[in-house]
């Protein structure tokens, strides 16, 4: 089962992509992806319901968060009224410890994002913070990276042994399912995504000719 | 190949590609007809010092390059509205590319947005964004 576990609509700040419009272009394109989640920045949209779209367009629309720590971007999936009640997702200097911690104690999973770019990733943060317990899964495949951004992800996921996902980090409509996520189980909601994403049953993939290829 | 009507469209239609000119003269010239004279857009060696990978396009050149694509792909089309994230620097004397493509429609106002993107030689996304555009 593939997802595209990094994507924003406009109800970030920075997404300029309908929904309804990411559907279109899946379909219309005939991306070979069973669904995505939506990642929104610094909160966690309680207000849209996309069951219809779900049904309309046979794919599956998770939403999760993407909040900003002082090692950078974390993807944290698996959102509840409890966990956005342990910290402040709209703050831009979190704790990233806080937020694996309170996460995994609400039964979610949080995974640092695009770990290989300046400033926002957590490589550049390890050098002079040092390392970070508690981390079991990073993103190494990041649609919107740049240079050796992703192959710095891969290197870090490789020596620290984590599992690794891919996202499109979608910003634009058509940015959608560039980079994605294998999973090894049947996904049908969040608390199986979350699931399956703790026991590292996924791997990083990246569409190229309309067929998806493991990161080299 | 351009677009005359809405009608003539499809979601998911994709503008012509084009490599803009970006090249020193063509930047110098630009800054002077719009005051955009700052080293960081006319001087290699200065941007170099100041950090930046060398002169860099400036942003409003960057979004007239994609307004030009639009209007040479739909020489009629109105744009209403023109929206860009600078995601990193585009660098003067490189070659990159303008790419469109159509990803909304409206058929009552015939009214259609399209995510514009400008890429370098490697296919990074350097600016990215979306368009409104209005057709006959």
């Amino acid at each position: 089962m593939i997802l595209d576990l990094h994507s924003h609509s406009t109800v970030s700040d920075d997404g300029r992509a309908k929904v309804e419009n990411y559907c279109q272009w899946i379909k219309r394109k005939e991306i070979p992806i069973d669904g995505f989640v939506l990642t929104e920045h610094r909160l966690y949209d309680d207000a849209s319901d996309y069951r219809s779209l779900e049904d309309q367009f046979g794919l599956l629309i998770l939403k999760a968060s993407e909040v900003e720590t002082e090692y950078g971007h974390v993807l944290v999936f698996g959102v509840t009224q409890e966990l956005q009640a342990a910290f402040n997702f709209s703050q831009i200097n979190l704790s990233l410890a806080t937020v694996l911690e309170e996460s995994e104690r609400c039964g979610g999973i949080a995974v640092p994002c695009h770990p290989g770019r300046p400033r926002v990733g957590m490589c550049a943060h390890i050098g002079t913070r040092g390392e970070v317990e508690g981390v079991r899964t990073i993103e190494t495949l990041n649609g919107g990276s740049r240079g050796n951004e992703n192959e710095q992800a891969a290197s870090l996921a490789a020596r620290k042994g984590y599992a690794r996902i891919g996202g499109s980090d979608s910003h634009i409509v058509s940015h959608i399912g560039r980079c994605a996520t294998r999973l090894h189980a049947e996904v049908r909601d969040m608390n199986e995504l979350v699931a399956s994403l703790k026991e590292g049953g996924c791997e990083a993939v990246k569409l190229e000719d309309r067929a998806w290829i493991p990161e080299s | 190949m351009t677009i005359l009507q809405y009608q003539d469209l499809e979601f998911g239609d994709e503008l012509p590609e084009v490599t803009p000119d970006v090249s020193m003269p063509t930047i110098r010239r630009f800054g002077e007809a719009s005051g955009m004279t700052y080293w960081r857009f006319t001087d290699h060696e200065k941007a170099r010092a100041a950090g930046l990978p060398g002169a860099i396009v400036p942003g409003i050149m960057s979004q007239g390059i994609l307004v030009a694509l639009i209007h040479r792909w739909a020489p009629s089309a109105t744009v209403h509205k023109i929206d860009t994230i600078f995601r990193a620097p585009l660098d003067v004397d490189s070659q990159p590319v303008c790419r469109g493509v159509v990803t909304d429609m409206n058929d009552e106002t015939k009214t259609i947005e399209i995510d514009l993107t400008i890429c370098n030689e490697t296919g990074e996304t350097r600016v990215l964004g979306t368009a409104v555009v209005e057709l006959p």
